[in-house]
């Protein structure tokens, strides 16, 4: 029993440190003074944020993350939120389980593929190397993630509010914005996160849909490592990393303080 | 009353609609595009359109009559459209090399003699029916299943026949078996640490328990390019893993980590190992916590208890996360592209190159279909696992 | 019952092949307070439900103050609900939620805060009003979900299971509270329960529900004293069901043999022939101990169990086959297993009620 435990406790650490040394090893190499991103590191530094701020094609991408992500975030929203509220209550029909199926594949569909189709399509009417070819293309794999996350909340919605509420006298579509939505809005929260850092990480369908305008943080990173390798990928790693950070403990307190909002 | 039923069915239907339509058109019309790519093959036929109905008489054996010779050289006089000759040139090209030179030849002459319609006396290579053969099953039709048969390394005969390509003019196949081992080897590698790292998460709790489930969720929320990176410092040769060992006098030389197979596995497992883990995890800790001491009490050793009883109940959640592992290492481009080396290219890699190096878009869509397609069964079985566990409960 | 305001017309209800309620007739006054009493399935909820119009009949009409009200959706039916759980809005505070009918009506936000202030009052809970409901106990929320659905004045007051999720004691001050209010203010309330004793305590008339079809309706009394059918007789209330066949009728009562050649005298109601195969309700705290006065009907059996019950005991009794259960006063002599017993009832006490 005794060596059963020791194991246990082994490889569990092991594991833990397998799944967290490589993001603690690259935190680090943020703020190193050498060209080299590597260790021993020869001294400290903010070089190479100021590179990220700085360097035009960090600058931009940054930028453009920023702008595709937000639009990526509005469009998944909307549609996801909008997708949930059809399929809520839907269990029992084929047509919407289908439909349900339908909008949560994008999610499984390998990424290279659907890029090509992209290109080919997109092409065809003026979407390559645009923004709005971009957000679009970022909705599709992003928009499974807001409905699942506003369909579970729905879900967990008791009916019978709604049912009290249209009893008080109110109309569906005032059932919709005083009950349900306001319920739902977790929900709808965590799923435009998700839409968020769906958008944020994305490289390979911006790879063939996106033009050099619009190439993105993670598009940026992922040319930088191919081909010029420098700590400014820690460094923006380091952002990506605490961004993730402060996100989760957002969410988490939007989720307690939407939970038990003063009265108004 | 049937109409309450219906409104509300029509309410719905309307909420879900706009998204219905936005992946309509730009999810399924894009891999709808692509398959169409795959054995898309127009050019021919709408290069040639006397020759097609004219060679359709032709007996395949012999030289094609004067009348198939006529058409033919009236539909290169036709072709204005330089872009469309090139095409139609490559086309023909890929099916029998020497098109090339023959057909730059042949529209050359039949521009500065606008009455010739003897092809033969313009080049003896038009007395060859392998020639006259090509440009039939080009013509023939506007699809073709050549890409398709090539992404799996096969070819038609000139007789029609499916063969098998000759040794090594086609690397597709190895590709695919490369995609298929290299995914099975990060399955086996998720499962070997993932399954008791599971059970270890599902038999502590309080901070232990957090922290175990922190350290899978963790590397899930962080951005793939940020993981892949640390990889990249992590493997190269002067990076933190060879420094150690050689601190530790373990090895002397760098060990060749990265830019081999070795790199894409360890850097593909700790990305999919969450995917692994979760699902296990989740049918772990449905599982009764009084069966290890029922079993024990009916006097099962600790091991047997563990074999008979909780790895049977575990099957479920070892199957759901090694598809959802298998599934998503198929289909895996960036950490291949920046950890692997040439070597290790998996079909993901081949596919953008087609579509962004080389510009071919049928063998791009023919072995994104296969991919596709492999996808989607195992996306199935999967989906239809966690369906029999929802009915189940 | 005065005039009838709320009319079930033949009102049937199917989900697929299962019909839950089945072509109900029903007329309910103004004023009046109805329970709809039955096992889960019996199809009151659902009766309910097309009442405040959360479901439509499949066939049949539902009229309310004469106007016919399916298809109308339910925010314009005027009715208060209150619901099982009690359907508290959590995001709002309990003024809110209490406000919000007002709200939807665009009642004034002066006259809101009044009225608000006035239902809370009514419910002694004038010093919640900006709590949330998850920080009230159940009964408070009880009280705000009472409060919340009488304050628009509703025509009509529906109550599903209002009660089912208090304890004990809480539930039958509540049932007071609740019956005092109907009574002050002149509510119509439909009040569905499976509880036969707040039924009994609460309501004007209950309807007795089985199988989507109303088995005995009418004052409680009536229900309890004389059950129309043998489910009425055992869901409310406990009760002695023997069997018999009819030797004789007259004078507005019946002799019964209960086999052996054992007669009791019944009282009988109309129609019943010598000869028929009838069964008897008397209640166990009708039978009493010991052999009775001259005309009573005297059974005599084997004690089987006694059983304390803390105000009395409850005596099972063997009579030749048929078991009577017996409602004994702790006062009277010890009774023992095994003992042979007499016990004795009234006529008068004892009813037919058809096998």
């Amino acid at each position: 029993m005794k060596a059963l435990q020791l194991s246990k406790v082994v490889f569990g650490a092991a594991a833990v440190f397998f799944l967290l040394a490589p993001l603690a090893a690259i935190l680090p190499l943020a703020f190193t003074d050498s060209v080299f991103l590597n260790y021993p590191m020869p001294g400290y530094s903010t070089r190479w944020f100021s590179e990220l701020v700085s360097a035009e094609v960090w600058r931009r991408s940054i930028v453009n993350s920023l702008i595709i992500g937000s639009g990526t975030t509005l469009l998944a929203t909307a549609l996801g939120t909008l997708g949930a509220l059809g399929l809520r209550g839907r269990t029992s029909s084929y047509l919407f389980a289908f439909v349900r199926t339908a909008f949560l594949i994008p999610m499984v569909v390998p990424a290279v593929v659907l890029g090509v189709g992209m290109q080919l399509m997109f092409a065809r009417y003026n979407l390559t190397n645009t923004y709005l070819g971009v957000i679009i293309a970022h909705t599709v794999i992003a928009v499974p993630f807001v409905v699942i996350n506003v369909l579970a909340v729905l879900q967990s919605i008791d009916p019978r509010l709604e049912q009290a509420a249209a009893s008080l006298g109110a109309a569906p579509h005032t059932v919709l914005a005083r009950v349900t939505l306001p319920l739902a809005l977790p929900g709808i929260v965590s799923g435009a996160v998700f839409a968020f850092a769906t958008s944020l990480d994305e490289v390979v369908l911006t790879l063939f849909v996106a033009g050099p305008n619009q190439r993105t943080l993670a598009r940026q990173m992922f040319s930088s490592i191919r081909e010029n390798i420098s700590p400014a990928i820690a460094a923006a790693a380091f952002v990506f990393i605490v961004g993730t950070i402060l996100i989760a403990l957002a969410l988490n307190l939007s989720r307690k303080s939407l939970g038990r909002r003063p009265a108004a | 009353m049937r109409s309450e039923g219906r409104r509300r069915t029509f309410v719905s239907l309307a909420l879900v609609s706009p998204l219905a339509l936005f992946l309509l058109v730009f999810f399924a019309a894009p891999l709808y595009t692509m398959m169409a790519a795959a054995v898309s093959d127009p050019i021919a036929a709408r290069a040639l359109p006397q020759t097609a109905e004219a060679i359709r008489s032709w007996d395949g054996e012999t030289a094609p009559s004067a009348g198939v010779q006529a058409a033919f050289a009236g539909d290169i006089r036709n072709i204005d459209d330089d872009q469309l000759f090139g095409d139609l040139v490559r086309r023909l090209n890929s099916a029998k090399s020497g098109f090339r030179t023959l057909m730059s030849k042949t529209r050359s002459a039949l521009r500065d003699d606008p009455s010739t319609t003897d092809l033969v006396a313009i080049d003896a290579r038009w007395a060859d029916p392998a020639f006259w053969q090509a440009i039939r099953s080009a013509a023939a039709s506007t699809v073709t299943d050549r890409n398709l048969l090539a992404a799996v390394d096969l070819e038609r005969s000139p007789a029609g026949r499916i063969q098998a390509m000759p040794e090594g003019t086609s690397a597709n196949g190895t590709t695919l078996v490369r995609t298929f081992v290299v995914s099975l080897i990060v399955t086996a590698v998720c499962l070997v640490i993932g399954l008791p790292y599971a059970m270890i998460a599902a038999s502590v709790t309080g901070w232990r328990r957090q922290l175990l489930l922190a350290a899978v969720l963790l590397p899930l929320w962080t951005s793939l390019l940020v993981r892949t990176a640390a990889w990249f410092i992590l493997l190269q040769d002067n990076g933190l893993i060879n420094s150690a060992l050689m601190a530790l006098g373990l090895t002397s030389a760098p060990l060749p980590l990265i830019f081999n197979r070795v790199g894409v596995v360890i850097a593909m497992s700790h990305v999919l190992l969450p995917f692994m883990v979760l699902p296990i995890f989740s049918v772990l800790i449905g599982i009764p916590k009084n069966l290890m001491p029922a079993a024990a009490s009916l006097g099962a050793h600790p091991l047997r208890a563990f074999r008979e009883v909780l790895l049977p109940l575990s099957t479920r959640g070892v199957v759901s996360g090694s598809l959802l592992v298998f599934m998503s290492a198929l289909g895996y481009y960036i950490t291949p592209a920046l950890i692997g080396g040439a070597q290790d290219q998996m079909i993901s890699s081949v596919i953008a190159y087609y579509a962004t190096g080389a510009a071919n878009w049928g063998m791009a869509g023919a072995l994104g279909l296969v991919l596709l397609v492999a996808t989607i069964i195992l996306y199935t079985v999967y989906l239809r696992l966690s369906t029999d566990e929802r009915v189940r409960q | 019952m005065n005039e009838s305001f709320i009319r079930f017309d033949k009102v049937s209800k199917a989900f697929g092949t299962l019909t839950v309620v089945d072509g109900l007739d029903l007329d309910i006054g103004k004023g009046e307070f109805v329970s709809m009493l039955g096992p889960s399935g019996s199809g009151k909820t659902t009766i309910l439900m097309m009442l405040a119009g959360f479901e439509n009949p499949t066939s049949g009409t539902i009229r309310v103050g004469g106007r016919q009200v399916d298809g109308l959706p339910p925010h314009r039916r005027n009715m208060g609900v209150v619901f099982q759980n009690y359907a508290l809005f959590p995001h709002m505070s309990v003024a809110e939620n209490i406000g919000f009918p007002l709200k939807m009506r665009r009642v004034s936000r002066a006259e809101t805060g009044e009225r608000v202030k006035r239902a809370l009052d009514m419910v002694q809970l004038g010093h919640l009003a900006e709590r949330r409901p998850a920080q009230l106990s159940g009964g408070q929320q009880q009280r705000v979900a009472l409060a919340r659905a009488l304050v628009f004045e509703p025509e009509v007051v529906l109550m599903d299971e209002p009660l089912g999720a208090l304890d004990k004691k809480l539930r039958e001050q509540m049932q007071l509270d609740i019956r005092e209010l109907h009574r002050r203010l002149g509510l119509t309330i439909v009040f569905v329960t499976h509880d036969q004793t707040e039924a009994l305590t609460m309501s004007d008339r209950i309807a007795v529900f089985n199988h989507g079809k109303i088995e005995q309706i009418g004052e409680p009394a009536a229900i309890y004293d004389r059950p129309a059918t043998r489910f009425v007789a055992e869901f409310i209330g406990e009760t002695n069901f023997l069997t018999g066949t009819v030797t004789g009728v007259g004078g507005g009562h019946a002799t019964v043999d209960i086999g052996n050649g054992r007669s009791v005298a019944v009282l009988a109601g109309q129609g019943l022939a010598a000869g028929a195969t009838v069964g008897l309700s008397v209640r166990p705290e009708r039978v009493r101990i010991g052999a009775g006065p001259a005309r009573s009907n005297t059974v005599s059996g084997t004690v089987e169990d006694v059983v304390y019950h803390g105000d009395h005991l409850q005596v099972v009794l063997d009579a030749d086959g048929q078991t009577l259960l017996v409602k004994a006063d702790r006062a009277g002599s010890p009774v023992a297993i095994g003992d042979r017993l007499d016990v004795s009832f009234a006529p008068d006490e004892c009813w037919v009620v058809g096998s």
